[in-house]
C-alpha cells in the first residue's frame, strides 16, 4: 500500500471535486474518484470511498447536485453536477488556493542570512 | 452566510429520510464496486481477485456506510435518540427499580414544586395585567392627598405617581338585571392610577380630571372579568349603569384583561375615582381630598429609569420631612433607621420589601435544595446499587469495544429519563393538590389574585431541575460503574463484585448524607409545627359557641348616610335581641375572633392612687353593648354597658367606661380594686366599670393577654360595618334573624352569614394546612431515609458476601456477623444524625434571628421534647431499616459463598 498519502488541507479535496465536475461535466462517484486519482497520481485518496464524504459535504452546501441516471454499462448510478453556486465557489476557492501557494512559495524560498540586525 | 442554515436543514432532512438515503447509498456503493471490479477484470484479473482488489480500493462498505450516515445526518442527535430508546427498554425490563425510583423522584420533585408554587404565588409572581410591574413601588404608610400631590408634582424619582384607597367593599348590582346586589371589592383611585400601572382599557376610557370633576356624575370602571361575568361581555357596556352602594353610577370603561388592581391579593373589580361623591364611597366622606388629617391614601410610584428603590426612598423621606415641618406635624413613626418613609415593592401580589423577599427566597430555597439533594442522594444510591449489579454487563460491553463516553451517556440518559418521568409525576401531583381551593383563602365569585396553582414558570423550572437532578444523581454512579476492573468483573460469578469494598466509599457517604438531611428536615419541620401550635390554642375561644351566629351588615353600602348608618347599627342588637328565640345580640370588631395575635397599645395607669404613672401594653378592643352577656361570659365585678349607654354617648365625654379582663386587672392594678380606676391612652381617659372573665382576647391565643374593652361610640359606627353576634336558642336557626333584618329595611344586605363554629373551624383549617405540609415534608424525609438506608445496607451485605462467608467458615457465628454489618450502618446513622442536629441548631438560630427582624413567625427556641423526640424516632426507624436487610447476612451459606470464587 502507498504509505504516505499527501496530508491535505481541509477543503482541498472539495475543491478538486468541484474542479473535476467543472472540467468533465456530470459524473458519478466512481468517475470522480478515478479521475482525481489519474490526475493526482494516486496521491490523494486513502481509498476511493473517501470521496463520498466530500460529495455529501458539497451537496449539503448546495455546491453540487445529484440526479439518478443510467451509467454506460446500464446500471442505475447517481450523477453529480456542478451548481451555479458551486461554480462561483470554484472560482473563489481557486483564487484563494493561488494566494496561499504563492504566499507559501515566497516564505519557503526565502534566502538565508538576510535578517535585520 | 446562510450556508450553515442550509447545511443544518439538509442534515435534518437526512435524519428524516434516513432509510431511503441508506438504500441509495448502498446502490451507489454497489455500482462503484462493480465498476471497479470490471476495471480490474479488464486489466486481466480473475473475478475473485478483481473483487477483492476492488473492496480494498474502495474501503470497507460497512465503514463507509457509517461514515456516510455521520456526515449527512446529525450523528449526536441520532445517538441520543438511540440512547433514549435504549434507556426506555432497560427501564422497562427492571420494573421494580423503575417504579421505586420514579416514585422517589415524584415525591421529592412534587414536594419541591409544591413549595416553589407557594413561593411563586406569594412573592415571585407579578401582578397580572400591568406594564413592567417590577418598577412599581408603594409607600408603606398611607398619607393625605396633599402629600400625594406633592410627591406627584415635585418629585423627580418617579415617572408616574398615583394614589388609591382600598381594597374597599362595594355593594354592586347591574341596573335592570334584576339581580340582588353583591359585595365586591374595589379601589378608589386618583386619575393617574391606570396610566401609572400601565393598564389600557379594553372598552371605553379611564378617568381624567376634566371629564370627572370633583362631585361630578358618578362614574366607574369595572374589571374585565366583571364585564364578562356580570355584563355578558356587552360591547356597549360603556354607558350602562350600575347601582354602587345604592347609588346610580355610569360605567365609562372596562380595564385590561386579567387586571385585578394593584396588589391583587384582594382583587379589585370596581374602580371609582376619588373625586366621586361620598354617597357612592363612604371612605370619601368629609372632604378627604382637602382634609389635612385624612392619611388614608396609598401612594403608588413608577420609578423613573435608573432610579433605585433605595434612592427613591431617601428622596421621598427627605421630601416627607419637609412636608411634615411645613405642616407642623411631628411624625413619631420613625423606624429603626430613622426613616419616616418606607417603600415596598408593589408589582407583586402582596407588598413585599426586598429584604423580606430575599429572606423568603433564601429560606424556602434552602428547604427546596435540601429536599432535592436528599432525593438525589437517595436515587444515586439506588442507581449505584443497580450499577454494580450490572457490573458484568457493563464490563462485557466495555471489553467488546463500547466507548466509556457512550456507556456513560447511556447510563446518564437512563437517570435523566427517570428524573423527568418522576418530575412530571410530581408536578402533576402538586398541580392536583394546589388546583383545589386552599383553606383560609377567601372563596367567592370574584376570587383573589393570589394564585398558587403551578404556572408555566413553575412547570418549566421543575422539569429543568428534574433533568439536571437526573444528570446530577446519575453522574457519580455512571462514573463509578464504567470504571470497573474488567478482569475481576468478568471472572467472578457473584453478581456484584466490580468494585472493591470500601468502608468510606461513595455509598457510605450517601448514607451519612441521607441521614443528616433527614434529621435536619425532621427537626426543622418539627420546629415549624411547634411554632404554629404554640401560636394556636385548640381549646377554643373561651366561651360556649353553640347557637352563636355571626353576620355583617354595612348600611352605608346600601345607601345610608353615615349618621343613619350609625343609628341603625346602634339599634340593631336590641331589635335582634327582642326576636323570640334569641338569647342575646351584640356588635364586635370585624376581626374580634380572628386568630391573629392582637396588636398591643401603650396605656398608662397609676398603680395606686397618687403614684407615678406606669406604662403597660394592652389589647384595646371595641365591643357592642351587652357583649359579655351575649357570649355567656361573666362580668365578675362591676357591670358592662347596656344598649342605652351607646345611644346616649356623646363624643365630648372625656371618660369612657371600659371593661377590663382579669389579666389586665392583675397587671395594671395588682391586688388593688380596679373598679373606678382610670386608664389613660394619650388624651383619652377610660374609667374601669367592670372586670370580665375573658382572657382570650384573640381566639387561639394561648397566653392570656391583658385587654381593655371599649364600647363602640356613635362615631365609631359611622366608619363601616362591624360584626353582628347573635346567640339563639337550640333549634331556632337563622331564619328569624334574616326576616327581622329584612323587616328593618329590605335594602340591607346581610353578608358573611355563618355560625361561630364554622367561622372558627376555618381558622383551624388554615392552621392545619401548613402543619400538614410541614408534617408531610417530615414524613417524606423519614420514609426516604429509611428506603435509602435499607437499600445501601442490603447492598453492603451482598458485596461483603464472600468476606462474611470466609468469616463464617473460620468460625464466626451469626450474631457476630450481624454485628459486623450493623456496626457500620449504625456508625453512618450516628455520624449523619450528629451532622443533621448540628445543622438544624444553626438553621433554627438563623430562623429565629431572621424572624425577629421581620416579625414573620413567633418561634423562640427549640423545645427539649423536640430535640430529643424526633431524632430518637428517626434513629430507631433508621436502625430498623438497616437491621432488616442486615439480617440477610446471617443467612449466607459459607459453602456456596466461597464456591463462587
Amino acid at each position: 500500500m502507498a504509505q504516505s498519502k499527501l496530508d491535505l488541507l481541509q477543503g482541498t479535496l472539495d475543491l478538486m471535486v468541484l474542479r473535476t465536475l467543472s472540467a468533465l461535466g456530470p459524473l458519478h462517484g466512481y468517475g470522480i474518484a478515478r479521475r482525481i486519482e489519474q490526475v493526482s497520481g494516486d496521491e490523494v485518496l486513502l481509498n476511493q470511498g473517501t470521496i463520498y464524504a466530500s460529495l455529501v459535504r458539497l451537496q449539503q452546501r448546495g455546491w453540487i447536485s445529484a440526479d439518478w441516471g443510467v451509467s454506460n454499462n446500464n446500471r442505475r448510478a447517481k450523477y453529480y453536477s456542478l451548481t451555479k453556486k458551486g461554480a462561483k465557489q470554484l472560482v473563489a476557492g481557486t483564487e484563494n488556493w493561488d494566494r496561499i501557494t504563492a504566499m507559501m512559495g515566497r516564505v519557503l524560498t526565502m534566502e538565508n542570512g538576510g535578517g535585520e540586525e | 452566510m446562510t450556508t450553515w442554515l442550509r447545511v443544518i436543514a439538509s442534515r435534518l432532512r437526512a435524519v428524516v429520510t434516513r432509510q431511503r438515503l441508506d438504500h441509495e447509498f448502498d446502490d451507489e456503493l454497489r455500482d462503484h464496486l462493480e465498476s471497479l471490479t470490471e476495471a480490474y477484470q479488464a486489466a486481466g484479473m480473475s473475478h475473485a481477485e478483481a473483487r477483492r482488489a476492488a473492496v480494498l480500493k474502495l474501503g470497507h462498505p460497512q465503514q463507509l456506510r457509517e461514515a456516510n450516515r455521520d456526515h449527512r445526518g446529525m450523528p449526536l442527535l441520532e445517538a441520543v435518540a438511540q440512547d433514549l430508546g435504549f434507556a426506555f427498554r432497560t427501564l422497562r425490563k427492571s420494573r421494580g427499580f423503575t417504579v421505586v425510583a420514579v416514585l422517589t423522584m415524584a415525591l421529592g420533585i412534587g414536594l419541591c414544586s409544591f413549595l416553589f408554587s407557594f413561593m411563586n404565588g406569594f412573592v415571585l409572581r407579578a401582578a397580572p395585567g400591568m406594564r413592567d410591574p417590577s418598577r412599581l413601588v408603594a409607600l408603606q404608610a398611607p398619607v393625605t392627598y396633599q402629600y400625594f400631590e406633592s410627591y406627584r408634582d415635585r418629585s423627580r424619582i418617579a415617572s408616574a405617581t398615583a394614589a388609591f384607597i382600598g381594597p374597599a367593599p362595594f355593594s354592586v348590582a347591574v341596573e335592570g338585571a334584576g339581580a340582588a346586589p353583591e359585595r365586591i371589592f374595589g379601589h378608589l383611585v386618583s386619575p393617574e392610577y391606570f396610566s401609572t400601572l400601565g393598564v389600557t382599557p379594553v372598552l371605553g376610557r379611564f378617568f381624567d380630571p376634566d371629564s370627572d370633576p370633583l362631585g361630578g356624575a358618578a362614574v366607574v370602571v369595572v374589571s374585565e372579568r366583571f364585564w364578562r361575568m356580570r355584563l355578558n361581555a356587552d360591547a356597549h357596556a360603556a354607558g350602562r349603569t350600575l347601582r354602587v352602594n345604592g347609588r346610580r353610577a355610569t360605567i365609562v370603561g372596562v380595564a385590561q384583561k386579567d387586571f385585578l388592581g394593584v396588589l391583587p391579593a384582594t382583587a379589585a373589580d370596581l374602580f371609582v375615582p376619588v373625586t366621586a361623591n361620598a354617597a357612592v364611597a363612604p371612605e370619601l366622606a368629609g372632604g378627604v381630598l382637602h382634609n389635612t388629617a385624612s392619611s388614608i391614601f396609598k401612594v403608588l410610584l413608577r420609578l423613573a429609569p435608573k432610579v433605585t428603590m433605595a434612592a427613591a426612598e431617601a428622596a421621598l423621606d427627605a421630601q416627607t420631612r419637609q412636608l411634615d415641618r411645613q405642616n407642623g406635624k411631628r411624625n413619631p413613626d420613625r423606624d429603626k433607621q430613622g426613616r419616616v418613609v418606607r417603600l415596598v415593592m408593589a408589582g407583586g401580589i402582596v407588598p413585599t420589601t426586598p429584604e423580606l423577599r430575599a429572606f423568603v427566597v433564601a429560606g424556602w430555597g434552602l428547604i427546596i435544595t435540601l429536599i432535592l439533594s436528599f432525593t438525589c442522594a437517595n436515587l444515586a444510591g439506588l442507581i449505584l446499587a443497580r450499577g454494580s449489579a450490572r457490573g458484568r454487563e457493563i464490563a462485557i460491553r466495555l471489553s467488546v469495544g463500547a466507548s466509556r463516553s457512550r456507556l456513560m451517556r447511556q447510563l446518564l440518559m437512563e437517570s435523566v429519563v427517570l428524573a423527568i418521568a418522576g418530575g412530571a409525576a410530581g408536578l402533576a401531583g402538586a398541580y392536583g393538590i394546589l388546583n383545589r381551593p386552599i383553606p383560609g383563602l377567601h372563596v367567592s365569585a370574584f376570587p383573589s389574585g393570589l394564585v398558587v396553582t403551578p404556572d408555566l414558570r413553575v412547570a418549566l423550572i421543575t422539569l429543568c431541575i428534574s433533568a439536571l437532578a437526573g444528570a446530577g444523581f446519575g453522574l457519580m454512579p455512571a462514573l463509578a460503574s464504567t470504571r470497573p476492573d474488567l478482569v475481576t468483573s468478568l471472572k467472578e460469578i457473584s453478581p456484584a463484585s466490580g468494585i472493591r469494598y470500601r468502608r468510606f466509599g461513595l455509598r457510605n457517604l450517601f448514607m451519612a448524607y441521607q441521614m443528616a438531611a433527614a434529621m435536619l428536615l425532621v427537626l426543622m419541620m418539627g420546629f415549624a409545627i411547634i411554632g404554629i401550635e404554640r401560636g394556636a390554642n385548640r381549646s377554643g375561644p373561651g366561651f360556649d359557641t353553640t347557637g352563636v351566629y355571626l353576620f355583617s351588615v354595612d348600611p352605608m353600602r346600601d345607601g345610608y348616610s353615615p349618621g343613619d348608618s350609625a343609628a341603625l347599627l346602634a339599634d340593631l342588637p336590641e331589635r335582634l335581641a327582642r326576636v323570640s328565640g334569641v338569647d342575646g345580640a351584640t356588635l364586635a370588631e370585624p376581626n374580634a375572633f380572628s386568630f391573629m395575635p392582637p396588636q398591643l397599645s401603650a396605656v398608662s395607669v397609676q398603680a395606686n392612687p397618687g403614684d407615678k404613672e406606669t406604662v403597660h401594653h394592652v389589647s384595646l378592643q371595641k365591643i357592642g353593648p351587652g357583649f359579655f352577656a351575649a357570649l355567656g361570659l361573666h362580668v365578675v365585678r362591676g357591670v358592662e354597658s347596656g344598649f342605652r349607654d351607646l345611644r346616649s354617648d356623646s363624643d365630648t365625654s372625656a371618660m369612657l367606661p371600659v371593661v377590663i379582663n382579669q389579666s389586665a386587672a392583675q397587671q395594671l392594678f395588682g391586688s388593688g380594686d380596679p373598679l373606678g380606676r382610670l386608664i389613660r391612652q394619650g388624651d383619652q381617659i377610660f374609667l374601669v366599670a367592670g372586670v370580665a372573665q375573658y382572657e382570650k382576647s384573640a381566639v387561639f391565643q394561648r397566653a392570656s393577654v391583658p385587654a381593655v374593652f371599649l364600647t363602640f361610640t356613635m362615631k365609631d359606627l359611622q366608619h363601616g360595618g362591624p360584626l353582628v353576634v347573635v346567640r339563639v336558642r337550640k333549634g331556632v336557626g337563622f331564619a328569624p334573624l334574616r326576616s327581622e333584618v329584612k323587616a328593618i329595611d329590605s335594602r340591607l344586605t346581610m353578608f358573611d352569614v355563618q355560625t361561630m363554629e364554622k367561622y372558627l373551624a376555618q381558622f383551624n383549617e388554615a392552621l392545619k394546612y401548613p402543619t400538614s405540609i410541614y408534617g408531610a415534608v417530615g414524613m417524606f424525609a423519614l420514609i426516604l431515609a429509611c428506603v435509602g438506608l435499607a437499600g445501601v445496607t442490603a447492598q453492603a451485605v451482598v458485596r461483603r458476601r464472600k468476606e462474611i462467608g470466609i468469616r463464617m467458615a473460620l468460625g464466626a457465628r451469626r450474631p457476630q456477623v450481624l454485628r459486623l454489618v450493623m456496626k457500620e450502618a449504625a456508625a453512618m446513622v450516628l455520624v449523619g444524625s450528629v451532622l443533621g442536629i448540628a445543622g438544624a441548631v444553626v438553621l433554627v438560630r438563623l430562623l429565629i434571628w431572621a424572624s425577629a427582624s421581620f416579625g414573620a413567625l413567633n418561634p423562640e427556641s427549640m423545645e427539649p421534647a423536640q430535640v430529643v423526640g424526633p431524632p430518637l424516632l428517626l434513629i430507631a426507624v433508621a436502625v430498623i431499616a438497616c437491621y432488616l436487610p442486615a439480617r440477610r447476612s446471617s443467612t449466607i451459606d459459607p459453602v456456596s459463598a466461597l464456591r463462587e470464587e
